[in-house]
């Protein structure tokens, strides 16, 4: 603990009445109803072959395989639809359940997904061979002689590349560039397995209500993607015209791009939220960042603060003025929207710093209401910490600093010196228990961090993270 | 994942899954045509006519008119009337088609019931019968050739039409 900001009593107005219980409780109510929609329409794709009369067709063998096949087909694709429409970036399920959860759900479906379509292969061929009497290589060509059928092998030959390709230890091999460019493939997938499930089987055959509602699933999850991903993004990138008015070096390998635009409080940023920039010069267009605002947009004027980490980040602080930049967003729940309790606590490692930044800024909070820990390695890592001491001075919140290295083989989040005089979280944040807890740094950090504040019993609700190692 | 999700996600899934079950169940039990192709929707209209195992070879007056073409006119003779052949029963399924006779033209064939036991059949089926349906009424007989990858569906939809032919009295 090296320094401590003196609480100071400025005559500010009384937080707004917000009812954060009220206003959680809503949220949650809408996470588990999005949550059972999802579960049940796994089911409604079993209750689709049902209705077919599925469950008159496990009488032999063959048909018993068969029938199992279809049904995993049918899973394995309305889970890759959820997946797409987790990926679709959609505004109320971003301000539901966060990015960050969004895309780890996404995440976690990937295999069972991929499991489900292979299994749908191989059960299907193997089904098909038993009653018609061939073996498993001849009923494959027999398949592939049907309509619409090697283009459905294609197909899960593309969504594999696409999730062998993601699993985290092949990832690591490729560059975020080829990465995400193979996942591209995966709407190729998506829509050249759709012949075959219309023309193949009788079950969604034309004119059947099944057919109706599996299309409509195709639509719902496409049209997310095409608005929210494509579309909306180009209208806004447009409308606000935001173009890099200039780059301010923080610190060595850190720079503030400040971004000048329309009507860029219109775009309803909370503070600690972030965009997905893309620069629009030769060499950085291919790339796009997602980079937390350091500080709340005015109408014309906004600012990111980025660390030297990719290979795109580092071209970053060299971008000239005027610049076009096009924007999405903004997404993520580390704001005061999240916010369930009376208190505030706050924890921020390096560049971690700039979401937290921005959140204190947006936040009305009261004199003593919030505190905050800021964490460096070194003093060289002491990013817009002038700007932290300033706005906790003006706002009345408690600001500590820890600055330091980890201590080796020891498992806390504090620096050495710190962590030997067995600082921890409830010392720093005696009123933990009814706080919010905002962790922003790296992830190894921040799992340290978010491990000792629910070995102290903090609810989940009441923590907030936002992953920061890009 | 929160009790009130689970429960949510388990009482949906459980609703959703009972309502396909009785569709089935009710689909299963009620005309079987219905289920097999989706080419069955006129099969499933006419209920005068003759069948082929009642083989009287006088036709109801109320037969009903091939798909509307020609109920306009007033000659007997061009008066469409369908025969039903008999059902042809395969390891994928039975088979059983109806026939148009107009003036003692065979001028369409429409099946009752097709092979549908298990997803492919059914793709085969589609797949299939719209070829002998027109090989069929350009040879005017079912003397034409198997479509392949089809040899059962092509054999007993042949062998129905064959009955229903006999019934209708076009020889070939």
């Amino acid at each position: 603990m090296a320094t401590s900001t003196p609480v100071q009593n400025w005559n500010l107005a009384p937080s707004a009445p917000v009812d954060r219980r009220e206003r959680f409780r809503r949220r949650r109510r809408a996470a588990d109803l999005l949550v059972s929609i999802s579960w049940i329409s796994a089911s409604a794709a079993v209750a689709l072959y049902l209705a077919y009369g599925g469950a008159g067709q496990f009488g032999t063998v063959g048909a018993a395989v068969t029938s199992i096949g279809i049904v995993a087909g049918l899973i394995g694709t309305d889970l890759i639809l959820i997946m797409l429409v987790l990926a679709a970036r959609i505004p109320v399920l971003d301000r539901v359940f966060g990015q960050d959860r969004l895309m780890a759900t996404h995440r976690a479906l990937g295999k069972p997904a991929v499991y489900l379509i292979l299994g749908h292969a191989l059960l299907l061929t193997v089904g098909y061979g038993i009653t018609a009497g061939l073996n498993p290589i001849a009923q494959t060509v027999s398949l592939l002689q049907l309509p619409d059928m090697p283009l459905a092998y294609i197909g899960t030959g593309l969504l594999l590349a696409v999730v062998v390709t993601s699993l985290v230890a092949v990832r690591r091999k490729f560059s975020y560039e080829i990465w995400h460019v193979v996942h591209l493939l995966s709407y190729a997938a998506v829509l050249t397995a759709l012949p075959h499930q219309l023309s193949v089987g009788g079950m969604l055959a034309n004119g059947t209500f099944q057919r109706v509602y599996w299309i409509a699933l195709y639509v719902v999850a496409l049209g997310a993607i095409a608005t929210f991903r494509v579309v909306e993004p180009i209208v806004k990138s447009l409308q606000h015209g935001v173009r890099v008015a200039g780059v301010e070096l923080v610190a060595p390998g850190v720079a503030s791009i400040h971004l000048s635009g329309r009507k860029l409080t219109s775009l309803g940023s909370d503070g600690g939220q972030f965009f997905v920039w893309r620069f629009w010069t030769l060499k950085t267009w291919w790339h796009s960042h997602p980079i937390s605002l350091s500080a709340v947009p005015t109408d014309s004027a906004a600012r990111i603060t980025v660390r030297a980490l990719g290979d795109g980040s580092t071209r970053l602080g060299r971008l000239p003025r005027g610049t076009r930049v096009s924007i999405e967003g903004p997404y993520g729940l580390f704001t005061d929207a999240a916010r369930t309790s009376p208190k505030l606590a706050i924890v921020a490692a390096g560049i971690g710093v700039t979401p937290v930044r921005a959140l204190l800024e947006h936040s009305r909070i009261a004199p003593g209401e919030a505190t905050i820990l800021l964490r460096a390695s070194s003093e060289d890592e002491t990013y817009l910490w002038d700007e932290m001491h300033a706005l906790a001075n003006q706002r009345g919140a408690r600001l500590y600093t820890s600055i330091g290295r980890r201590p080796r083989n020891a498992q806390t989040w504090l620096a050495a010196s710190d962590a030997a005089r067995s600082v921890h979280l409830r010392s720093i944040f005696p009123d933990l228990a009814i706080s919010d807890l905002y962790v922003c740094g790296p992830q190894a950090w921040t799992d340290l961090v978010v491990a000792e504040a629910r070995a102290n019993g903090l609810p989940a609700h009441q923590i907030h993270t936002e992953r920061f190692d890009w | 994942m929160r009790t009130r999700a689970v429960l949510g996600s388990v009482f949906g899934s459980i609703a959703v899954l009972i309502i396909g079950w009785q569709a089935g169940a009710a689909a299963l039990t009620s005309n079987q045509s219905a289920l097999s192709t989706g080419l069955s929707t006129s099969g499933t209209t006419t209920g005068s006519s003759t069948t082929g195992s009642s083989a009287s070879g006088t036709p109801s007056p109320a037969a009903t008119p091939s798909s509307g073409s020609t109920t306009a006119s007033p000659k007997s003779s061009t008066t469409s009337k369908s025969y039903t052949g008999q059902s042809v029963n395969t390891q994928f399924g039975s088979v059983q088609v109806r026939i148009s006779v107009t003036g003692g033209k065979l001028t369409d064939v429409t099946p009752l019931h097709l092979t549908d036991f298990g997803g492919r059949s059914v793709q085969i089926s589609n797949y299939a019968v719209p070829i002998l349906r027109k090989e069929v009424l350009s040879a005017q007989s079912s003397h034409v050739n198997s479509v392949g990858g089809a040899t059962y569906t092509s054999e007993a939809y042949l062998s129905s039409l064959q009955s229903a032919l006999d019934t209708a009295g076009i020889t070939s």
